[in-house]
């Protein structure tokens, strides 16, 4: 049943005017990924009212053709300033801003912009053979597995810091803090809110981190003065590169599956998001390869890692989807909005009587991961020149544009101000050398780490431990958590008994 | 100036007023604000009935806006602050605001000051269990010999209220395990077996029904919802068919009395659409309407229905 209903989409999408939906949809996810402060939550909420006079599988086509590009967009600004277009492109910064400051902006782009095509091929593969176990998959993760995953992200975060351990806890601690304002989700108590109700439903993600990283960084830039690549060895460069980044995907091929697999496992579970995957993906690379301490210097494989998991997580997302009617990301949850503003009930039969829909969208995202990178390639000459435009004019554009896209997101006037309050705060961080995104990773994963403890809790009469240590998911997490906190230490002992051999 | 000026004035002025007031609703766009996001239970009713209330005004316009934030708070302060023109109206969660206001939580405005002006409609409640487990009625989950463990999203919701209270009055002792993303996700920990129960409305469960994955044990309502599902009632319990979930329509303090009349008979006969019609019938949602007066009177009674429980509610 399922590869036929993915030709018959395939065929659809090519016979009237799907292509032409998705095309406007990859356009619009370019342009909203590449804006900082914008992304593809926020282009789908202001596209639905807009899908109302579509057919269903022409709104299928435009949302999916959004969801699929809006990741490779974000990473050109992550490569060339610094400056994560969307929230999970964070983790692309590291290697890739130093690979543009060294005038292989052009090898960095090539290289996303493979990795996020083949990582959303493999993603969306994942998914067709994950369809029929949809259920006991979905089934098989509740409050005990998602704790433990959030655990496991927290243990990658401590050990993803080497050689800044302290500042890399007191980032993270600070990230926790920023997660318990507002109101506990098990029992409803405010805290630390302030006296005022905009902080009741906590401090959002999207502004603190489009402060932390694209306010942050226009501060470090407009001080600085100059532009991007300043380096005369580095602007006498070639300015291309790309057909080489886009080899290195296929070169590094483990990287990009273990991005993958890592995207599209985080992406099932609801609440957790690109940003989990994407540095997980990337701190799980730098820390099994060989040469860790190349990572954060411009290693090409720094920028494959996150990226392919940015695009697989898509396809995982909609795992919860065909399951139940359930969405794995904010993007899915917009999908199944405007699933039922188009009079289609998604629930658990969903992927009976919306086949044709489920299916439209499987083959909008795959078309659309691949169509953005092949936009970006053919674009990438001339964005690359972006790297040696004078910061005095690069500041002020980026932040109109970002604070006006923090506004856009939910018209309030206080997001505005948390993104300038995280942007001094941010910039605080990189002057004085903390890891910024640790704390971002923190202030995600708390809330599902805290409610699912405390729902493990409840549910076990407070036998917790023994309640996790009877599911098998979650022992093989646990043995997860545990290897996590060897790796550095088997890592040492390694290249000790290499040296022995070698002396 | 003399009188006579005066009297002309005050003449221009009422002319004016009454053309204004004639012209509603055709003077600008209607602003329907939603207090959640996209895609939720409030949100699809307003976007179902906004076709036929367009139709129903005339060919006015009218937009739907999703203000979220605030457990819903910040859509309702939004509505309150508006011109009382008729010209932004709002759908409120209710009994979630009458609780508010029982329990004296502060909710930046005065509930008893917004224009009601009328009620859409009405779900109901019922419990649900896996569709293999062995419990078939409520006696049986009862007699569990420890408290039931019933899945909620927040303990402020509306749904995990009327378990804490609908259980009390059986006296039956349960444990509310909350926490859950959505409604969605508390019915998945039903069938994830980690709780032995929950308690919804029927349009959510009668999805998962349909898909063989949860069985419904009983309905909070007075007469039979569900082929031969017991109703509390029937199980000598009627307090409980008194929670409902209402989809009520209201606007700031102050609206004239004749704009009122035209919006909520606007919205009655958009209640006849048969997309409306067809809409509910799928989401087993009843369409109940109750102009102004009973909606204001509907709201009082709610208010002193769950008075009755306001230690419980507050000591929560």
């Amino acid at each position: 049943m399922g590869i036929e209903a993915l030709f018959a989409a395939i065929i659809e999408l090519f016979s009237h005017n799907g292509s032409l939906y998705l095309l406007a949809g990859v356009l619009l996810g370019l342009c909203f990924g590449v804006i900082p402060g914008l992304g593809g939550t926020t282009a789908l909420a202001l596209l639905i009212p807009v899908t109302y006079n579509m057919s269903a599988l022409d709104a299928m086509y435009l949302s999916g053709g959004v969801m699929g590009a809006t990741a490779f967009g974000g990473s050109i600004t992550a490569i060339l300033l610094n400056t994560p277009g969307t929230a999970p492109n964070a983790a692309t910064t590291f290697d890739g801003y130093p690979l543009a400051k060294q005038g292989k902006a052009g090898l960095a782009i090539g290289a996303s912009a493979a990795a996020s095509a083949m990582g959303g091929v493999i993603g969306l593969f994942t998914l067709l053979l994950f369809i029929p176990f949809a259920k006991q998959v979905v089934l098989s993760f509740g409050p005990s597995e998602f704790f433990l995953l959030t655990v496991l992200g927290l243990a990658a975060i401590a050990v993803s810091v080497r050689g800044k351990l302290l500042r890399g806890l007191i980032a993270g601690c600070l990230g926790l803090m920023f997660a318990f304002v507002g109101s506990d989700s098990i029992t409803g108590t405010l805290r630390f809110t302030l006296d005022t109700d905009y902080l009741w439903d906590g401090i959002p993600l999207v502004p603190t981190l489009t402060g932390m990283f694209a306010i942050a960084q226009m501060i470090e830039l407009s001080l600085k003065g100059g532009a991007v690549v300043n380096d005369d060895t580095a602007l006498s460069q070639k300015i291309s590169g790309v057909g080489e980044g886009i080899l290195s995907v296929f070169k590094h091929w483990p990287v990009l599956l273990r991005g993958s697999v890592i995207g599209t496992i985080i992406g099932a579970i609801p609440g957790l998001g690109g940003t989990v995957a994407s540095f997980l993906a990337y701190s799980s690379t730098a820390q099994t390869d060989r040469d860790p301490d190349s990572f954060g210097k411009g290693n090409i494989k720094g920028v494959i890692a996150p990226e392919a998991a940015n695009n697989a997580k898509d396809g995982g997302s909609l795992i919860p989807t065909v399951a139940f009617g359930i969405p794995g990301s904010a993007e899915t949850a917009l999908f199944l909005a405007i699933l039922v503003l188009h009079g289609l009930d998604p629930g658990p039969t969903i992927l009976m009587y919306h086949e044709k829909e489920i299916y439209g969208l499987i083959v909008a995202l795959t078309a659309s991961a691949i169509g953005a990178s092949l936009i970006g390639i053919a674009l990438s000459r001339f964005l690359v020149l972006i790297t040696r435009i004078d910061v005095s004019i690069i500041v002020p554009v980026v932040i109109c544009i970002s604070l006006t896209g923090v506004y856009v997101l939910d018209g309030r006037m206080f997001d505005v101000l948390l993104t300038m309050f995280m942007g001094i705060l941010g910039y605080l961080m990189i002057r004085f050398d903390y890891p910024r995104l640790t704390l971002v990773i923190a202030l995600v994963l708390a809330p599902t780490a805290e409610t699912s403890l405390h729902q493990i809790q409840m549910i076990s009469d407070n036998n917790a431990l023994g309640f996790m240590l009877g599911r098998p998911v979650s022992i093989v997490l646990i043995a997860a958590i545990i290897l996590t906190f060897l790796m550095p230490y088997s890592r040492k002992y390694f290249t000790k008994s290499n040296q022995a051999k070698a002396s | 100036m003399n009188i006579a000026h005066k009297l002309a004035i005050t003449a221009l002025g009422t002319i004016m007023a009454t053309a204004a007031l004639a012209d509603f609703p055709m003077d600008k766009d209607i602003t329907f604000v939603i207090p959640y996001k996209p895609g939720g239970g409030f949100d699809t009713i307003v976007r179902t009935f906004e076709p036929a209330l367009e139709a129903a005004l005339g060919g006015a316009s009218v937009v739907p806006e999703n203000i979220d934030g605030a457990s819903g708070n910040r859509g309702g302060q939004t509505v309150f602050r508006a011109d009382p023109d008729g010209y932004t109206i709002g759908i409120y969660n209710v009994p979630g605001v009458t609780i508010s206001k029982v329990t004296n939580r502060d909710i930046g405005y005065d509930l008893d000051q917004v224009t009601w002006i009328a009620n859409l409609a009405e779900d109901r409640y019922a419990v649900a269990v896996k569709s293999d487990s062995s419990i078939t009625s409520l006696a049986e989950l009862c007699a569990l010999g420890r408290p039931i463990k019933l899945s909620d999203t927040g303990l402020d919701s509306t749904s995990s209220i009327a378990s804490v209270i609908g259980f009390k009055i059986m006296d039956c002792p349960v444990s509310l395990i909350t926490g859950y993303g959505g409604s969605n996700d508390t019915m998945i920990a039903v069938m994830r077996g980690e709780v032995d129960a929950t308690l919804k409305p029927i349009g959510s469960l009668s999805k998962y029904v349909e898909s063989g994955d949860l069985r419904i044990i009983a309905t909070l309502s007075d007469e039979e919802i569900l082929a031969g599902v017991p109703t509390t009632t029937e199980l000598g319990f009627p307090d409980l068919a008194k929670f409902t979930i209402n989809r009520v329509i209201g606007a700031p303090p102050g609206v004239p009395a004749d704009i009122v009349v035209k919006l909520a008979e606007a919205l009655r006969n958009a209640q006849g659409d048969e997309n409306v019609k067809s809409w509910a019938k799928k989401a087993k949602t009843d369409l109940t309407f109750k102009d102004a007066a009973q909606t204001a009177e509907m709201m009082n009674n709610l208010s002193e229905f769950y008075a009755n429980y306001k230690e419980m509610l507050v000591t929560k």
